[in-house]
């Protein structure tokens, strides 16, 4: 599939195993082709970090990235092993905002399992690139409330959602 | 769009409504957002929401508030609170007040989805009682009319055919044939069937009241004018509005009438915007309109535009076939109404009822059955429970078995009644001298 220039950034956020990232930037190289760089890790975000909650504000930590610079990168995915959550929500396995620049996603409730990271990565990266949740039984877009419904999602797009990101890949 | 559903989420807290909007439009669903009560009730003055999602507590209107004034002015929207500050209480309080479901706040996404799940099923059950309310409603759409005579098939076709179409019809037709009746039967065989069917009496209302009734206006218009209000052409939006009486509009109403036929739009008394406004119109009128045109009491702009089609509905005296199946009907109607059980009409009865003129007619029969049977003392109504009918001369004219010398009387007594006995005006009217005219009154023992 054609990237036309196009270059993802896999940001890691504190310790992340070097196994996970290597998979999830397999996981966009395998299945969109897209030229991905991992990038030197950032520091544990403790401006987000709330005392009560003992967890990450995953909105808060967008924030902050979408004001860094990442000049080889036309989107960035942060990747963290800490709790997240936003504020309505108890968690959240990852949070992305529609045609965003930047997302993030959280190992800490993944249980060390690459399969599933790939998942909420190639998940929210739809989500940067404008794609909305998909009703088609195991695309990867379809919504996950938790790791047993996104086990039962595949690890790539169904054909609508593929067809819809090489457009806009190509735009 | 899921579902083509439209959310509202309404909360103080920035990243509250940031963080709901987010979900919500990853779902695919049309979502919008505002930070207080009052910017909520603005935009649902605007827009139609099908679920809103309300935080509790709120400065200014509370989410409570909000919740019993969206339930009194949009029943149709389901209401979920969310909250932080939860209690079994408020959770009760605010579903006994109309509210679908309850939130604490933080909650899993799971939560959210088993809300929406919920809310879905509930809307989807709602659309198909609308609908299979409409259906209904279609079935019977002309049980309120009764008659079985040509003429009244002809009708009936004719409002099956017009009710397709989107144009302007006029109904013809005596004081009581039941205008109204034909106009509600065509809205509810339209499309228009699920949006409101306004009716207005024009006659009733002088014309300033009329043009603020139509029109609406705005705070300040006009002395008394203490709040805003929408105009029933505002109200009507996407249904019929019918126009009974058209025939007592101002020539000035017929102007402002013609161009919000032309363009669509008005304006509120008292405002400069433009409300864009979709309906249909039916109007209805007792006289004649070619007459009113003639002599410049009505505009023949006007006239074209609301006569595309025209309904003439016959009076009773044409169709007297029909008395006896709406003498049941009413007489059935009011022995429920007052518990009064009366069986039947006596043969001479409804021989009566039959060979009368009925000049108010179906409206006058309904009158007279409703009245027999509250004085009648028996359990069928006789000839002597109905004797208030004063049979007028035109009556005798048509009937099949009176002699020329029994029409010339009656006639004759008819001119002289409606003259007040003014023997100059009624030999006038009837073609004679005023000396043959006396001959006549003592020929037939005609006394005042």
């Amino acid at each position: 599939m054609p990237s036309n220039g196009f270059s993802l950034g896999i940001q890691p956020i504190g310790e992340i195993d070097n196994f996970f990232l290597k998979v999830i930037t397999g996981s966009f190289l395998g299945e969109l082709s897209i030229k991905t760089f991992i990038l030197p890790p950032l520091k544990s975000p403790e401006y987000a970090f709330n005392k009560r909650k003992i967890q990450y504000d995953a909105g808060l930590i967008i924030n902050r990235m979408e004001k860094m610079k990442f000049p080889e990168c036309t989107k960035v995915i942060g990747i963290i092993d800490a709790d997240l959550f936003i504020p309505v929500f108890s968690y959240v396995l990852g949070e992305a905002r529609m045609k965003g620049r930047c997302a993030i996603i959280s190992l800490f409730r993944l249980e060390n399992n690459p399969e599933r990271m790939a998942k909420v990565a190639l998940h929210e990266f739809g989500h940067l690139m404008n794609l909305k949740h998909c009703q088609e039984k195991g695309c990867v877009m379809k919504f996950s409330n938790n790791v047993e419904q996104l086990d039962s999602n595949f690890s790539f797009f169904c054909e609508y959602c593929i067809d819809q990101l090489n457009y806009l890949l190509k735009k | 769009m899921n579902q083509n559903m439209s959310i509202m989420v309404v909360d103080d807290e920035l990243v509250v409504r940031e963080s709901l909007y987010h979900w919500f439009d990853r779902e695919d669903y049309h979502v919008e957002t505002a930070s207080s009560g009052d910017e909520a009730l603005k935009k649902l003055m605007k827009s139609n929401f099908d679920v809103l999602f309300v935080d509790m507590k709120m400065p200014g209107m509370s989410g409570f508030e909000l919740l019993k004034k969206t339930k009194e002015l949009y029943p149709d929207a389901a209401v979920v609170i969310i909250t932080a500050y939860g209690s079994i209480d408020t959770a009760v309080k605010a579903m006994k007040a109309g509210a679908s479901d309850y939130l604490l706040k933080p909650f899993k996404p799971d939560q959210l989805s088993l809300v929406m799940e919920k809310v879905l099923r509930q809307k989807k059950m709602n659309d198909e009682y609308t609908y299979l309310k409409g259906q209904l409603s279609k079935n019977n759409r002309f049980n309120d009319i009764i008659g079985e005579s040509d003429a009244m098939k002809k009708v009936y076709s004719m409002i099956t055919e017009v009710a397709k179409t989107d144009a302007p019809i006029l109904i013809l037709g005596e004081t009581g044939t039941g205008k109204e009746l034909v106009a509600k039967a065509i809205h509810a065989k339209s499309l228009r069937c699920s949006f409101p069917f306004v009716p207005i009496n024009c006659g009733a209302l002088p014309d300033s009241l009329l043009e603020s009734e139509l029109f609406g206006y705005n705070k300040g218009a006009f002395t008394g004018a203490n709040q805003n209000r929408k105009g029933f052409l505002e109200v009507v939006s996407g249904g019929t509005l019918f126009l009974d009486e058209i025939g007592e509009i101002s020539q000035k109403m017929q102007v402002d009438l013609l161009r919000v036929l032309q363009d669509k739009k008005i304006t509120r008394l008292g405002d400069t915007r433009q409300i864009d406004i979709e309906f249909r119109l039916l109007s209805a009128t007792r006289q004649n309109l070619d007459e009113k045109i003639v002599s410049g009491d009505f505009r023949n702009d006007f006239f074209y535009r609301i006569n595309i089609i025209s309904i003439e509905i016959p009076p009773l005296r044409n169709r007297r076939e029909d008395i006896p199946l709406l003498a049941q009907h009413f007489l059935n109607k009011y022995s429920q109404e007052t518990t009064r059980k009366i069986e039947k009409i006596d043969r001479n009865a409804m021989k009566y009822l039959i060979d009368y003129d009925w000049p108010g007619n179906v409206r006058e029969l309904e009158n007279a059955i409703e009245r027999a049977v509250v004085l009648t003392k028996s359990k069928t109504i006789s000839l002597d429970d109905i004797n208030f009918l004063k049979p007028s001369s035109s009556n005798s004219l048509i009937s099949k078995n009176a002699s020329l010398k029994d029409m010339e009387r009656e006639h004759i007594k008819k001119i002289l009644e409606d003259n007040n006995w003014n023997i100059s005006n009624a030999a006038n009217i009837l073609g004679v001298s005023r000396s043959t005219l006396h001959r006549m009154i003592k020929r037939h023992h005609l006394r005042k």
